[in-house]
C-alpha cells in the first residue's frame, strides 16, 4: 500500500504544476465555503437520519435501523468538512476573496453559464413541450450560433457559421430521431 | 487450467460470427474516435452507448461496450501525441513524451509505438484477468457480509485517495457524497424509503446511468466549452507509422513492468486508466537508464504510459466481474449495463455463468486486434476527426446525453437527474474534487449499507466479527493505514523512519 501511495504522490504533481500556484489562492477561499457547506449538509442529513422512523412497531433490531448508515456517513461528512474548512481558514491567502470573486465573474465562468442556460432552456423548457426533433434542431442551432458568433474564440465568417449551424441542426435532429426511434427502437422524450 | 483454456477457445469461437465481428469493428472504431476527441471520455462513451445497446442480445451488448471502452482508452493517445492535450484523462501521461516526439517529426513513430504498446498492455492485463479472476472468485465465495462491508468502504476510500487531484480529503468527500446519494430511496433490509421527501420518483433511488451521463457528459461539456483557447493540430505525421520490432523489444522490461503496474492499478477499485498511466510512467522514469530524455520525447516514457493505461482495462474487469466492485469509472457503467442485461457480476458469476468471464477475455483480445489494425492503417482519417470544432460537436453530444439518460426507463425524472449531476459535477470538478469516488460511492452505497446492517443483524448487534474475522481485519487495517498515510504529518514521519533505516543499512 505504502508503495502505491508513493507512486501516486510522485506522479500526481506532474499535471498542471504551473497552474497550481496561481489557482491556489481563490481555491483556499472556495474550500472554506465548501467546507462550511459540507458541515451544514452533514448536519441536515444527521438530523434527518436521527429523526428517521426506527420501525419499533416491526420489532427490528435497534442496530439495523434505516438511519444507521446515513447517520454515520453524515458524521464522516461533517468531520471532513470541518478539516477542510479549518485548514483553508488557517492558511494565509492574501487577496484570496477578490481572486475568487474574479474567478466567478471571469470569461470562462460566463461561457459555462451560457452553456447551462442553453441546456436548461432546452431540457426543462423545450423537451416535452414541442416535438423532440424540433427542440433538438433549435438547441443545436442556438448552441452553435452562441458559441461561434457571440462568444467566439476563433473568428469565423458569420454566414458560414449560420449555414453550418442550420445544416448541423437539421442533420443532428433527423439523425438522432431516425437512428434511435427506427434503428434502435428507443423511445424519445 | 485446461478447463479454462477450453472455455477461452469457446469464448473466441462464440464471437466468430459476422454480426459479432461487425460489432467489434464499429464499436472499436467509434471508441477510438470518442477517445481521440478531447472532451469525450471513455466513461462518457460507454454510458451513452448503453442506450444504443439496450435492445441487443446481452453478449452483443457487452461486446460493443467493452470494445468501445478499450478503443477509447487507446484513441486518446492520438490527440495526446498530435495536439499535446489528452483525448481522455487516461492519456495525460502520453502527452509528456508523445508530443515532443511529434515536434521532432516523429509523430508516426510515436503513434505506431503507442498502438503496439497499448496492444501489449491489454494482452498482459488479459492474461492476468484470465488467471486471477477465477481464483479471486473462488476466494470471494467465502466472503460474508463483514468482508463485503469493508471491501465497499475500502473501494471508496482507496479511490478517493488515489484519484484525488491535489488533496485526498477532497477524494474522501466526493466518495462520502456518492455514498449519501446511494442512501436515497428504498433500502433493501426493511424496505423503508429514505430521504424521498414525498417524491415518488425518488423511491427507486438515483439510477447510475443518468448520474454518470451527467457527471461525465454534461460536466465534461461545460469544462470543454468554458476554455477560451482551443488547441489546434500542431504537427502532422509524415514518417513511418509501423514500428520496427527492434524498437518494441528494446524496452521489454519497461513494457512488462508497465503492464503489471497497470493491471494492479486496474484491480484497485475505482482507480482507473489515468492513475495506471501515471504510476507506470513514474516507475519507468525512476528505473530508466535514459532519465534525462523523459519529458523531451523519450520512447520509453511513451511506451510506459500507453502500456500502463491500456493494461488497466482488463485489470479493472477482475474486481468488476468477481466482486462486483468496479475497477474503474467506466467499469461502473459496465456493471450497470450487465444488470440491465440480466448478468449478475459477483462471486457467483463463475458458478452461474463461467463462460461469461472467458467471453470478456475473448472480447478484449479481439478488440485489441481491431484497434491495432485501425491504429496502424487508418492514420489519415483519424487525424481528420480531430479538426471537428468543439462548438459543433458539443451541441450534438448534449442531445445524446438527454437521449441516453431518458431511454432506459423513459422517465423525464432521469433527465433531471442527469442535469443535476452535470451541474453539480462541474462545480465539484472546478474545485478539484475527483468524480471517480463519487460514482463508486453511488454504486457501492447499497452494498455497504446492506452488508453492515445485515452483519449486525446476524450477530444480534455485536460488531466484533467485523474486526475479528481474518480477512475483515486485514481489509480494515488496510483502510486505517490508507487514511493515516493520507495525513501529511503522519506520512512524512513514516517516510523519514524508512529513510533513516535505509540510510543506516547503507552506512
Amino acid at each position: 500500500m505504502d508503495d502505491m501511495t508513493q507512486q501516486s504522490d510522485g506522479s500526481g504533481d506532474a499535471p498542471g504544476e504551473a497552474l497550481a500556484d496561481r489557482a491556489a489562492l481563490p481555491m483556499l477561499r472556495a474550500d472554506l465555503l465548501a467546507g462550511l457547506f459540507f458541515i451544514v449538509l452533514g448536519a441536515a442529513i444527521l438530523y434527518g437520519s436521527w429523526t428517521m422512523p426506527r420501525l419499533e412497531v416491526r420489532r427490528i433490531h435497534p442496530m439495523t435501523v434505516p438511519g444507521l448508515v446515513p447517520g454515520l456517513l453524515s458524521i464522516a461528512l461533517i468531520v471532513c468538512g470541518s478539516i477542510l474548512a479549518f485548514r483553508s481558514w488557517r492558511a494565509p491567502a492574501p487577496g484570496g476573496w477578490s481572486e475568487l470573486g474574479r474567478a466567478v465573474v471571469s470569461e470562462a465562468a460566463r461561457r459555462a453559464l451560457a452553456v447551462i442556460v442553453l441546456v436548461l432552456i432546452y431540457t426543462l423548457g423545450l423537451v416535452g413541450l414541442v416535438p423532440f426533433w424540433a427542440a433538438t434542431a433549435a438547441f443545436v442551432f442556438a448552441f452553435i450560433v452562441v458559441f461561434e458568433i457571440w462568444l467566439a474564440t476563433v473568428k469565423r465568417p458569420w454566414a458560414a457559421s449560420l449555414l453550418w449551424a442550420a445544416g448541423l441542426a437539421v442533420t443532428a435532429s433527423a439523425a438522432v430521431t431516425l437512428v434511435f426511434e427506427r434503428a434502435f427502437l428507443v423511445r424519445l422524450p | 487450467m485446461l478447463d479454462g483454456l477450453g472455455l477461452l477457445f469457446g469464448g473466441i469461437a462464440h464471437f466468430m460470427t459476422p454480426v459479432s465481428l461487425f460489432n467489434i469493428a464499429w464499436a472499436t472504431l467509434l471508441g477510438i474516435v470518442i477517445g481521440a476527441l478531447p472532451g469525450l471520455t471513455a466513461t462518457m462513451g460507454v454510458a451513452l452507448l448503453v442506450t444504443l445497446t439496450y435492445k441487443m442480445a446481452p453478449d452483443q451488448a457487452i461486446l460493443c461496450l467493452m470494445c468501445l471502452y478499450s478503443g477509447a482508452i487507446y484513441g486518446g493517445s492520438r490527440t495526446a501525441i498530435l495536439l499535446a492535450i489528452p483525448g481522455t484523462p487516461a492519456s495525460a501521461a502520453t502527452t509528456l513524451d508523445g508530443h515532443p516526439l511529434a515536434l521532432q517529426g516523429k509523430a508516426g513513430t510515436a503513434m505506431g509505438l503507442a498502438t503496439t504498446s497499448s496492444a501489449i498492455g491489454t494482452v498482459i492485463g488479459v492474461i492476468a484477468l484470465a488467471l486471477v479472476a477465477p481464483l479471486l472468485a473462488e476466494a470471494a465465495l467465502r466472503f460474508g457480509s463483514y468482508e463485503f462491508f469493508w471491501l465497499a468502504l475500502f473501494g471508496v476510500i482507496i479511490s478517493g485517495q488515489l484519484t484525488a487531484i491535489d488533496d485526498p480529503l477532497k477524494g474522501y468527500i466526493a466518495g462520502i457524497l456518492g455514498l449519501l446519494v446511494a442512501m436515497v430511496g428504498m433500502e433493501t433490509l426493511h424496505a423503508h424509503q429514505r430521504f424521498t421527501f414525498g417524491i415518488p420518483a425518488l423511491g427507486g433511488g438515483v439510477d447510475l446511468i443518468p448520474a454518470m451521463v451527467g457527471a461525465f457528459g454534461l460536466a465534461e461539456i461545460l469544462g470543454v466549452m468554458k476554455r477560451t483557447s482551443e488547441a489546434r493540430i500542431i504537427s502532422s505525421a509524415n514518417d513511418r507509422v509501423l514500428p520496427r520490432i527492434g524498437e518494441m523489444l528494446r524496452y521489454w522490461r519497461t513494457t512488462l513492468r508497465s503492464g503489471l503496474i497497470g493491471t494492479f492499478v486496474g484491480i484497485v477499485p475505482g482507480v482507473g486508466e489515468d492513475v495506471g498511466a501515471w504510476a507506470s510512467y513514474a516507475a519507468a522514469k525512476r528505473s530508466s537508464k535514459e532519465k534525462a530524455l523523459f519529458g523531451k520525447g523519450s520512447k520509453e516514457g511513451l511506451i510506459a504510459a500507453e502500456t500502463g493505461n491500456s493494461a488497466v482495462v482488463p485489470g479493472a474487469m477482475i474486481p468488476t466481474l468477481t466482486l462486483a466492485l468496479p475497477g474503474s469509472a467506466a467499469a461502473a457503467v459496465l456493471i450497470a449495463a450487465m444488470f440491465i442485461h440480466g448478468i449478475r457480476p459477483g462471486p457467483l458469476l463463475m458458478t452461474e455463468n463461467p463462460e461469461f468471464l472467458y467471453q470478456i477475455v475473448a472480447i478484449l483480445l479481439l478488440s485489441t486486434l481491431a484497434f491495432t489494425v485501425f491504429g496502424l492503417f487508418l492514420t489519415k482519417p483519424l487525424i481528420k476527426v480531430l479538426s471537428v470544432p468543439r462548438e459543433r460537436l458539443m451541441a450534438v453530444v448534449y442531445v445524446l446525453c438527454v437521449v441516453g439518460s431518458f431511454a432506459i426507463t423513459q422517465r423525464m425524472f432521469d433527465i433531471y437527474v442527469m442535469l443535476f449531476f452535470g451541474v453539480v459535477g462541474f462545480i465539484l470538478r472546478e474545485m478539484k474534487y475527483p468524480m471517480a469516488p463519487l460514482v463508486l460511492g453511488i454504486i457501492l452505497g447499497d452494498l455497504l449499507d446492506l452488508n453492515l446492517r445485515r452483519g449486525l443483524l446476524l450477530t444480534n448487534g455485536d460488531p466484533s466479527p467485523f474486526f475479528t474475522r481474518p480477512i475483515s481485519l486485514a481489509i480494515c487495517s488496510l483502510i486505517v493505514i490508507t487514511i493515516l498515510m493520507s495525513i501529511p504529518a503522519v506520512s512524512k514521519r513514516v517516510r523519514a523512519l524508512f529513510d533513516r533505516r535505509a540510510g543506516s543499512t547503507r552506512a
